[in-house]
C-alpha cells in the first residue's frame, strides 16, 4: 500500500483544446482505459471551419502547385479548403503553400485551416512560419482559436521562454491575437505539467492583472497540477479559493478533487466531497467512483471499495474497465484472491480488457498462491483480448514464477545430462 | 516510478532475448517444424500444444503429463509443473557469450 497503481499514473492527459465534445461537465468518454483527474476537456466550440469533410480521395498524389490551380480553375471546382488540406497533407512545402495562398479566399478560415494542416501534420516551425508571415496581412492573422491550438502545440514540445517570446510577438502586431483566458490555461496546464507551480501561481496573477476573471477551468488545471506534483493536499485549498471567488466548481473539479484527496490517503474527505456534489446537482461517475475506490484500496479497505461497486451501480452509474482494474489490484494486495478471481470472471465475461498494472498483480498473487494454471489463464486472456503485448505478458508471468523459484540450477544439470546422453 | 518499472520490463536486452530469433537444436527443430523460433514464440508453441492436447492433470492443472513429443524438449520428465515451464524453455535458449 501507499503506493499509487500505475494506472492512476501513466494516463494520458486529454487536450483540452482539439477534442470537441463542448460540455465539458459530461463525463470523460468511457473509452479512457483509465481513471484520471478530468481536465477541462474543450470549453469553446471549435472555431468556424467550412463543412467540407475532408475528400474521400486524396486530390494529390505529390504537392504540386499547377494541379491545385488547374483544381481552383475547373467547371465545379472542389472547395478551397479541402484543397487546401489536400495540399499541405501530401507534404507540400511551405514555399508552394504560400505560392498558393493568394489564389484561395484570403480570410481567417483559410488562415485556421493552413495553420491546423500543418499542426496535425507535426510542422510546428512551418506553421510559425507561416503565421508569422500572414500575420504581417491584416485581414488574415490567424484567429484566437488557431492561435490558441499553436500555443499548446508549441507548450507541448519547446520550453516555456520561446512560447512567451512567441506571444509577446503577437501582441506586438497591431491585428495580431491576443492571450485570453484559454491561452493561459493552456500556459498554466504546461507549466503544472512541467512541474512548475510556482510559475503557474505567476501565470495566474498575470492572468488577473490582464484582467481575465480565472474560470473553473483554470482552477480545474491547477488542481490537477497538485496531484502531478504529489500535493494532493493542496487540492482542498485551490477548491476552497475558488469558493472564496464564487467560481462555480463543475463535475471535472469535483472528480480532481476526489482523485486528489484518495490519492493523498484523505478517503474520508473524500467521500464527504461526494454528498456535497450531489447537493450541488452533480451526480459521481465511473471516474470519480474509481478514484474513490483506488484510495480506499490504497487504505487497505478493498472489500469496502468492492461494496462501493454495488452502490455505485445501484445508483445506476455503471463502472468502466478502469474501475474494475482498480477493484482487481485492490483484492489482489488485501489478499482477497478468491473475491478477484470473481471480479476477474466478470471481466472476462464483458470482455473487459486488463491493464498491465492490474495484470501482473494479478498474475503474481495467483502464483504466489500456488495456481498457477489460472495464472496461464490469465495470460492467455490477456493475448486474446489485445490488452497487452505478448512480450508484457510474457514478461510479467515468468517474472512471477520466476519468484517461486523453483531450483534453477538442478535444470541445468539435467539439461547438461541430457545432451551427454 | 511507472517509467522506471516499464523501463525494466521493457529492457531492450530483456526483450531481445525474448523475441531475437535463435538456431534451435535438432531435437527443439522437430518440435516446432522450423530452423529458428524465438523464445517468446517457442513458449507460446509449447503452451498451446499443452492445451490443444490436454495435456493437463486432470486432478492438478498446475501439473503437466508429457506425451512423448514434449519430453523430447523438456529434459525427458514425464511430467513438468506449469511453474517450471518457462525456466526449462529458457535452457534452450542460452545466453549468447560476448564476442
Amino acid at each position: 500500500m501507499g503506493k499509487i497503481p500505475p494506472a492512476f499514473r501513466s494516463t494520458k492527459l486529454p487536450i483540452p483544446l482539439l477534442h470537441p465534445p463542448p460540455s465539458s461537465s459530461s463525463s470523460p468518454p468511457p473509452h479512457h482505459s483509465k481513471p484520471h483527474p478530468p481536465f477541462p476537456k474543450s470549453r469553446k466550440p471549435q472555431p468556424p471551419r467550412p463543412s467540407s469533410s475532408p475528400s474521400p480521395s486524396p486530390l494529390f498524389s505529390c504537392p504540386d502547385i499547377t494541379t491545385a490551380l488547374s483544381l481552383l480553375s475547373s467547371p465545379s471546382p472542389p472547395s478551397p479548403s479541402s484543397i487546401l488540406r489536400s495540399f499541405i497533407s501530401s507534404g507540400a512545402s511551405l514555399s508552394s503553400l504560400l505560392s498558393l495562398l493568394p489564389h484561395l479566399p484570403s480570410d481567417r478560415s483559410t488562415t485556421d485551416i493552413a495553420v491546423r494542416s500543418l499542426l496535425s501534420s507535426s510542422r510546428l516551425d512551418d506553421a510559425l512560419s507561416l503565421v508569422r508571415h500572414l500575420s504581417s496581412d491584416l485581414s488574415s492573422s490567424p484567429d484566437q482559436f488557431t492561435f490558441n491550438s499553436l500555443i499548446r502545440h508549441l507548450s507541448k514540445s519547446r520550453p516555456i521562454s520561446s512560447v512567451y517570446s512567441f506571444i509577446e510577438e503577437m501582441r506586438l502586431l497591431p491585428s495580431g491575437p491576443k492571450p485570453n483566458v484559454v491561452t493561459y490555461t493552456i500556459l498554466i496546464d504546461s507549466v503544472c505539467r512541467s512541474g512548475n507551480l510556482r510559475e503557474a501561481t505567476r501565470l495566474l496573477s498575470v492572468l488577473k492583472d490582464s484582467g481575465f476573471k480565472p474560470d473553473c477551468y483554470v482552477y480545474n488545471v491547477i488542481m490537477k497540477g497538485y496531484c502531478m506534483l504529489d500535493a494532493c493536499g493542496e487540492v482542498m485549498e485551490v477548491y476552497n479559493k475558488m469558493k472564496d471567488e464564487g467560481v462555480e466548481p463543475d463535475l471535472v473539479t469535483y472528480n480532481t478533487l476526489v482523485f486528489g484527496l484518495s490519492k493523498a490517503g484523505m478517503v474520508d474527505q473524500a467521500k464527504k466531497i461526494l454528498n456535497v456534489m450531489a447537493g450541488m446537482g452533480h451526480f459521481p461517475d465511473a471516474v470519480t467512483y474509481t478514484s474513490l475506490m483506488n484510495g480506499m484500496c490504497r487504505k487497505g479497505d478493498a472489500l469496502g471499495a468492492l461494496r462501493l461497486l454495488g452502490e455505485m451501480e445501484e445508483k445506476g452509474c455503471s463502472p468502466n474497465e478502469c474501475t474494475y482494474n482498480t477493484l482487481l489490484i485492490g483484492l489482489c494486495k488485501a489478499k482477497y484472491l478468491d473475491k478477484g478471481m470473481v471480479l476477474y470472471e466478470v471481466m472476462t465475461a464483458g470482455g473487459m480488457k486488463v491493464d498491465s498494472a492490474a495484470y501482473s498483480t494479478f498474475v503474481r498473487a495467483l502464483c504466489r498462491a500456488n495456481r498457477v494454471a489460472e495464472a496461464y489463464g490469465v495470460f492467455d486472456y490477456a493475448l486474446e483480448s489485445k490488452s497487452l503485448t505478448e512480450v508484457t505478458a510474457y514478461s510479467a508471468l515468468e517474472s512471477s514464477l520466476k519468484w517461486l523459484k523453483k531450483g534453477t540450477q538442478t535444470y541445468e544439470e539435467c539439461y547438461k545430462n541430457s545432451n551427454a546422453n | 516510478m511507472v517509467i522506471a518499472r516499464k523501463a525494466m520490463a521493457e529492457c531492450p536486452k530483456k526483450v531481445a532475448s525474448l523475441i531475437d530469433l535463435a538456431n534451435l537444436p535438432t531435437n527443439l527443430r522437430e518440435f516446432v517444424g522450423q530452423s529458428q523460433i524465438s523464445r517468446l514464440d517457442f513458449f507460446i508453441r509449447v503452451w498451446s500444444y499443452i492445451k490443444a492436447n490436454n495435456l493437463q492433470d486432470p486432478s492438478n492443472k498446475n501439473l503437466v503429463n508429457c506425451d512423448d513429443k514434449l519430453k523430447r524438449i523438456l529434459l525427458g520428465k514425464p511430467q513438468v509443473d506449469l511453474a517450471e515451464l518457462p525456466m526449462l524453455i529458457k535452457l534452450h535458449f542460452p545466453k549468447e557469450l560476448k564476442q
